[in-house]
């Protein structure tokens, strides 16, 4: 389990679904990190692949609807944010796809969405949410 | 060097080791930050009204403490999905001490991180070049070295 109670911005849609969000990677995590052999594991990883370019996008898609109903000011900023992260989640899908899901590019890609993620909903979302609270407005 | 480059990285470690970890970071006592036989090395290079690079020394217990934190799972050697979590925070550390650079009116990119597992103990040194900052957590010791010039 990779979700704390920490990581809660006080926004309760968006925190359920960033700890969905976390449930899933840190179900991703543990079948590639697991015993076993590496061919079993790759259909997880394209499960993982496939929902981190639909369920992903739902999200950043509320979030960012959320944000322009605010008049949050650094919405564009955080836009770009997440343009970038559906960049390289679909470069990666592709990556892998073209080479045959190699296990090292793989737990590479693991660790640093990992930290990704921790980084962005403790920084970029908080700082929304600390926007919707200083601002009074409604959650 | 100038010195003044120095409090915006600090500073960038201090607030993403607090938000990401909950871990409070302080200036470690100059000379050798051990922790385990093999070390993380990342650099990350940047480029514009400063250019040059950071090292990021993160001995072997320090770095799996650090990815035991975020995974939640226990973690025993320094392997590519450890390395690449390491990569990722080393990353996100520049990009925010490049935006309190940007504050102090150099701008500046930083490029993507090279990672090597090296096995020599981390030892800091100091030149008129590099500047080596030797930090202290309650999961273990790390090392940065910062090597940046005005270009401006």
């Amino acid at each position: 389990m990779i979700w704390k109670e920490k990581y809660k911005i006080g926004i309760p849609t968006i925190d359920k679904q960033h700890e969905e969000l976390f449930n899933r990677v840190a179900d991703f995590v543990q079948a590639i990190r697991q015993e076993g052999r590496w061919e079993e594991k790759i259909e997880k990883v394209k499960d993982t692949m496939v929902f981190l370019q639909e369920y992903v996008v739902t999200h950043f898609n509320y979030e960012e609807q959320y944000q322009q109903a605010l008049g949050y000011p650094d919405c564009e900023e955080h836009h770009n944010i997440h343009e970038a992260f559906k960049a390289d989640i679909q470069s990666a899908a592709k990556e892998f796809a073209d080479a045959g899901y190699h296990e090292q590019a793989v737990q590479i890609l693991a660790g640093r969405l990992l930290a990704w993620l921790i980084n962005h909903v403790v920084a970029a979302d908080q700082k929304m949410a600390q926007y919707v609270t200083e601002q009074g407005l409604e959650i | 060097m100038k010195a003044e480059y120095v409090n915006p990285v600090f500073k960038a470690v201090t607030d993403v080791f607090k938000a990401m970890l909950d871990i409070e970071v302080s200036r470690g006592a100059t000379g050798a930050v051990a922790g385990g036989n093999q070390e993380v090395d990342i650099r990350i290079n940047v480029k514009g009204d400063v250019s040059g690079s950071i090292l990021f020394q993160f001995p072997q217990d320090t770095t799996l403490n650090i990815v035991q934190i975020m995974s939640g799972m226990e973690l025993k050697e320094l392997d590519d999905f450890v390395t690449s979590a390491m990569g990722e925070i080393s990353n996100i550390i520049s990009g925010n001490a490049a935006s309190y650079l940007s504050q102090l009116n150099y701008h500046c990119d930083i490029m993507p991180p090279q990672i090597a597992v090296a096995d020599a103990v981390v030892s800091a040194h100091f030149s008129h070049k590099t500047l080596s900052i030797p930090l202290h957590t309650n999961i273990g010791d790390l090392n940065i070295c910062i090597s940046l010039d005005e270009m401006k």
